[in-house]
């Protein structure tokens, strides 16, 4: 059965125009098929004699399913690399034909490995719209995967050869062994810690949106304190204040209720020996500035000392990553799983900017500021106007 | 030569009235130089005298004595005429033999043969497989041969154990199925037998669907599929791990029983492998049986009321596809 | 209602039959049996037997006659109101309160209760509630002894009226006499089934005249005498054993209890109960003992001081002994361990 179209899984049978021992000639119409779309002739492959038609009248038969045998030349022959046919089909309902059967023992030490260790899985063959498709995974593939410990995650860079293109477990398999031959060490706990906070993150729809935010009021104003916070933490103060005024911005949606936290807790990206921590801190439109920098100190000599732990990082409504440490200009971070808003903040650049008043470009220290935000408990308006007052509030350094 | 399931079955009674004196045949029509209405116990009255017998039409007492009997010391072996009969002596059979080890730490070794399954015109009375309603109570062992050397070897099997065995021999299958000659031994009771190797799709079956799934997996094997085809040989036990080791090959199970599909030896398959081999299963396990009605007489009818090859393979391919 | 009056006119005259040697004998199993089935009965009322108790309440005489001729190696199928049989065939006062109250070292250690009983590796069958079904098992007993060559046993089986109307009970009696089996049947018509009086049971004129339609030898008996018990009982034995055709005796009782003792028996009427075969079997042979002064109060007394004794002595140890346990059980219905069916595979 040819592939007589892009969706067309199967086809039925309502014409057989020859029968065994006829001579035919190459691509010559010998079969009408039927698919939903329209009646269509499948052709030989070469000249010859037709030896047997396998198939029956009326019955439906997948694409790729052998429909007949076609006696040919020995060159044509090797060109399809066709063998022999099998002997004729008895007929199954009438009679039950006579079998010297033996006694085959029963295999019980095969592994699952001799079933999954050739050929495609079922068939290969392209499957009717009603089928289960790509997204399905049977018991088998998942207690597999659960075997090789893998994740759906890691399954995005499978191709599947399955019904509906889902991926089976030859599939992953042979994925599996074409890595062998590449580098490769075992991850870390944290990386693998890491690996399942944002894949679990990412099953939420994100957005980012982002604005510029003048950084002077905020530079001018550190150099009068002692000790100096960071930009980021005027961010989390700013971020705070804004959330106090508009709780609801920070609200999660479970299930159908929309859900608020009693204290606007804002984690805080510190950078420890083997990757980022976020430790939380409570109350945060509560705790003045001053404090939240003596905080801070703590929280970073605990995180050198690798004292952070789970409880001190959870309960957080969002964060604040200032990645401008990093040079970066902007970015889009992927809010915590448990949280629901991540303020981004980019490195601080002098750039031109106009001033309305003066009528010229001034130099001002511009930095991007992005607030990546879970799409279903807020919208872009809700985001932005937030965003909009976190900017607003850095630009009143004093008020923090 | 050839032999038939038929002859295999007269001969390993043959061979058991030969060979132990505590066997004797009890049933309808069984004796004289009539030989039982399938002719399962030809000229064995003759070879035998006194030790096949007749009795009237008492399916309820004739188990009854041959209970006793047992308790006494024989090996009876009652020739049922038709396993639709049998549901008369349900009481002594369930109730008594099957009973009777737990209830009084002494086995009942009776075997009761039971002529199964529909050949065409036999009609809702004469065409029943009941192994599904024996495997149902606890104390009785249910042997479903589907081959001349296991309806051979099974008997005479049977009739060597020491629990209540009900032997359900397949009518159709009596003089279709020949094999050259008899083994002398044969699998154990409780092992299945791979009846064909496959990869794709296992088909587990008893009895004369055994047959029809072979069919099957000859169809399916010119279209690319190479289907394994498990003959459980006895219903009760039921050999549970040759099964889950096949589905761990091939991860799909089509299970084909000719009784009437409401629970049965189809649906015991399924449960036990879905309970332990849930993991292995890339596609929800199928079932074929019966269709829920009266076995029809009509012979149009009556192919459409059984599974037959066309109906498996259809129902064989959508769980290829999936 | 005239036709059931009929009948009972024809009950015959109570005449009692003359002395039998083993009267006393029988009279002590007797003795031995209701003293047993009185305790059972106040320890049901006391809530210490849980599940059915069945007692033989004025069928004692008849019962005893069926175990008494019986000798080691016949096949004895008891039924439930034959305890004083039982006893005289051997089984013993442990079995019945063991099974009784539950313990583990009962003959059916717990699986099964009551007067489902037995020791079939002792020719006493353990019945199944389906009556009439033992009647073909005992027929396949005596089959196998014949094929073995044992000769000169007999079988013998104990039913009531309502029993005797069961399809299983009509192929039994059937396939006895076809294979000519030394089989006698003590049918005891209690004149009742349950609440189910004689009138709804069966239409015939008179039981004992299946007899002739199932190729048995039939015989009536009045079931208060215990002499013509043992007269008709033991006549029925020794012609089996002689080679006669099956033998079945009917016997005529009432019963002198519920169906079982959860049952008042409150359908039970004044009228029948003033009918000669209403009468206490123990209390009219205590009367023949007394008028032909066969043992005087005395000996009576301690005969049934010694009954009461090893009853309680029965009992007692019983209910010293640890129950069965799910737990503990080997929940096995096969001898054959290794075709034991396994729903779960074994780890």
């Amino acid at each position: 059965m040819p592939q007589l179209g892009e969706s067309i899984a199967e086809a039925t049978i309502v014409d057989i125009k020859v029968k065994p021992g006829d001579e035919v000639a190459d691509d010559q119409e010998i079969i009408d098929v039927e698919t939903q779309k329209a009646v269509m002739g499948v052709t030989t492959p070469c000249k010859g004699k037709i030896g047997e038609i396998t198939v029956q009248l009326k019955e439906t038969y997948p694409v790729g399913a052998v429909l007949g045998y076609v006696e040919a030349s020995e060159a044509d022959a090797a060109r399809f690399a066709k063998q022999a046919p099998p002997p004729p089909q008895r007929e199954v309902a009438e009679e039950i034909p006579a079998r010297a059967d033996q006694e085959v023992a029963p295999a019980r030490e095969k592994e699952m490995a001799a079933r999954d260790g050739d050929g495609a899985g079922a068939g290969g063959l392209p499957v009717p719209a009603a089928a289960k498709g790509a997204t399905f995974m049977s018991p088998r593939v998942r207690a597999r995967m659960a075997e090789l410990q893998l994740t759906t995650a890691d399954l995005a860079g499978i191709m599947g050869t399955g019904a509906g293109n889902r991926v089976t477990v030859k599939d992953l398999e042979s994925f599996l062994q074409k890595i062998e031959n590449q580098t490769m060490h075992e991850a870390s706990a944290i990386r693998a810690g890491v690996a399942d906070a944002m894949r679990r993150s990412w099953t939420r729809p994100l957005s980012t949106i982002g604005s510029s935010v003048n950084l002077d009021p905020v530079l001018q104003d550190r150099q009068s304190r002692d000790p100096k916070p960071g930009p980021g933490l005027y961010a989390v103060r700013a971020l705070a204040l804004a959330l106090a005024e508009t709780p609801g911005a920070a609200a999660k949606l479970i299930g159908n209720r929309v859900v608020q936290s009693n204290s606007i807790d804002v984690g805080i990206a510190v950078e420890a020996e083997d990757g980022i921590m976020v430790p939380v801190i409570r109350a945060a439109e509560k705790t003045s500035l001053v404090d939240l920098t003596t905080k801070y100190k703590e929280l970073v000599d605990l995180a050198r000392q690798r004292r952070i732990s789970p409880d001190m990082q959870a309960g957080g409504v969002a964060t604040v990553s200032n990645f401008g440490t990093f040079g970066m200009e902007w970015g889009t971070p992927i809010p915590l799983p448990d949280q629901t808003l991540l303020l981004g903040l980019g490195a601080g650049k002098k750039v031109p900017s106009w001033d309305e008043e003066k009528k010229e470009f001034v130099p001002r220290t511009e930095a991007q500021i992005t607030l990546s935000f879970d799409h279903r408990s807020i919208d872009g308006g809700g985001a932005g106007r937030l965003l909009k007052r976190v900017i607003e509030l850095l630009q009143e350094p004093k008020t923090l | 030569m050839s032999i038939t399931y038929l002859e295999a079955i007269r001969e390993a009674q043959a061979k058991l009235l030969r060979d132990d004196e505590r066997v004797f045949i009890y049933g309808q029509d069984v004796g004289g130089s009539f030989g039982g209405a399938f002719k399962a116990t030809k000229s064995l009255a003759k070879e035998f005298p006194g030790r096949v017998l007749n009795t009237p039409i008492s399916e309820d007492a004739i188990v009854g004595t041959a209970i006793g009997a047992a308790i006494e010391g024989m090996r009876p072996i009652v020739e049922m005429q038709f396993a639709d009969f049998s549901s008369i002596a349900l009481n002594q059979i369930l109730n008594n033999a099957g009973t009777h080890y737990w209830r009084t730490n002494m086995s009942v070794p009776i075997t009761v043969r039971l002529p199964s399954g529909g050949t065409k015109g036999s009609g809702p009375f004469h065409s029943q497989s009941m192994e599904s309603i024996y495997a149902h109570y606890p104390g009785l062992i249910v042997m479903t041969p589907a081959t001349v050397e296991d309806a051979y070897t099974m008997l005479i099997e049977a009739v060597a154990i020491d629990d209540p065995v009900v032997y359900c021999e397949h009518k159709y299958l009596y003089y279709h199925l020949k094999a050259d000659k008899l083994p002398s031994e044969g699998l154990p009771t409780g092992r299945a037998r791979i009846a064909r190797e496959g990869r794709d799709l296992t088909i587990v079956s008893y009895s004369a669907m055994v047959h029809e799934a072979l069919a099957v997996a000859d169809q399916l094997a010119r279209e690319g599929f190479e289907i394994e085809v498990v003959d459980l040989r006895s219903v009760k036990p039921l050999d549970t791990n040759t099964v889950l080791a096949s589905v761990a090959r091939t991860g799909r199970l089509l299970c084909v029983g000719e009784s009437f599909p409401w629970g049965g030896a189809t649906a015991e398959v399924i449960a036990r492998v879905a309970a332990e081999g849930f993991h292995l299963l890339d596609a929800a396990p199928q079932r074929i049986n019966a269709k829920d009605t009266p076995i029809p007489y009509h012979p149009n009818l009556w192919s459409a009321h059984r599974p037959n090859a066309k109906e498996i393979a259809r129902k064989a391919r959508a769980l290829l596809r999936e | 209602m005239l036709q059931t009056a009929q009948r009972q006119s024809k009950t015959k005259k109570i005449k009692p039959a003359p002395l039998h040697e083993r009267f006393l004998e029988a009279f002590r199993w007797m003795l031995l049996a209701r003293t047993l089935e009185e305790k059972l009965v106040s320890l049901y009322r006391g809530g210490l037997i849980t599940g059915g108790v069945y007692i033989g309440k004025g069928q004692e005489a008849v019962s005893v006659a069926c175990g008494l001729f019986l000798k080691k190696g016949d096949i004895f199928a008891p039924l439930i109101r034959d305890q004083a049989g039982r006893s005289a065939f051997g089984e013993p006062l442990l079995d019945v309160t063991r099974t009784y109250l539950g313990s583990r070292q009962g003959p059916m250690r717990g699986r099964d209760g009551n007067i489902h009983r037995g020791r079939p590796q002792e020719n006493q069958l353990a019945m199944v509630s389906h009556l009439g079904a033992m009647i073909s098992v005992t027929v396949g007993a005596l089959m196998a002894k014949r094929f073995k060559g044992e000769q000169g046993f007999v079988g013998l089986t104990c039913i009531g009226e309502g029993g005797m109307q069961t399809g299983a009970f009509h192929e039994g009696m059937n396939i006895a006499a076809v294979e000519q089996i030394p089989l006698v049947v003590v049918a005891t018509n209690n004149h009742y089934a349950y609440s189910t009086p004689n009138e709804r049971e069966f239409a015939c004129h008179d039981l004992v005249d299946r007899a002739i339609g199932y190729g048995f030898e039939g015989y009536s008996l009045d079931g208060t005498d215990l002499s013509a018990c043992l007269e008709v009982i033991g006549g029925a034995v020794k012609r089996a054993r002689a080679g006669r055709p099956p033998q079945l005796v009917v016997a005529s009782v009432l019963r002198l209890s519920g169906h079982g003792e959860h049952d008042d028996a409150s359908y039970v009427t004044e009228e029948i109960k003033r009918e000669p075969f209403a009468r206490d079997c123990l209390k009219v042979a205590e009367q023949t003992i007394a008028d032909l002064k066969l043992a005087d109060a005395e000996t009576l007394a301690a005969w049934r001081k010694e009954a009461a004794a090893k009853v309680d002595e029965a009992i007692a140890t019983a209910q010293k002994e640890a129950p069965p346990e799910g737990d503990n059980e080997d929940w096995c219905a096969l001898s054959t361990r290794d075709l034991v069916d396994q729903v779960e595979t074994i780890e």
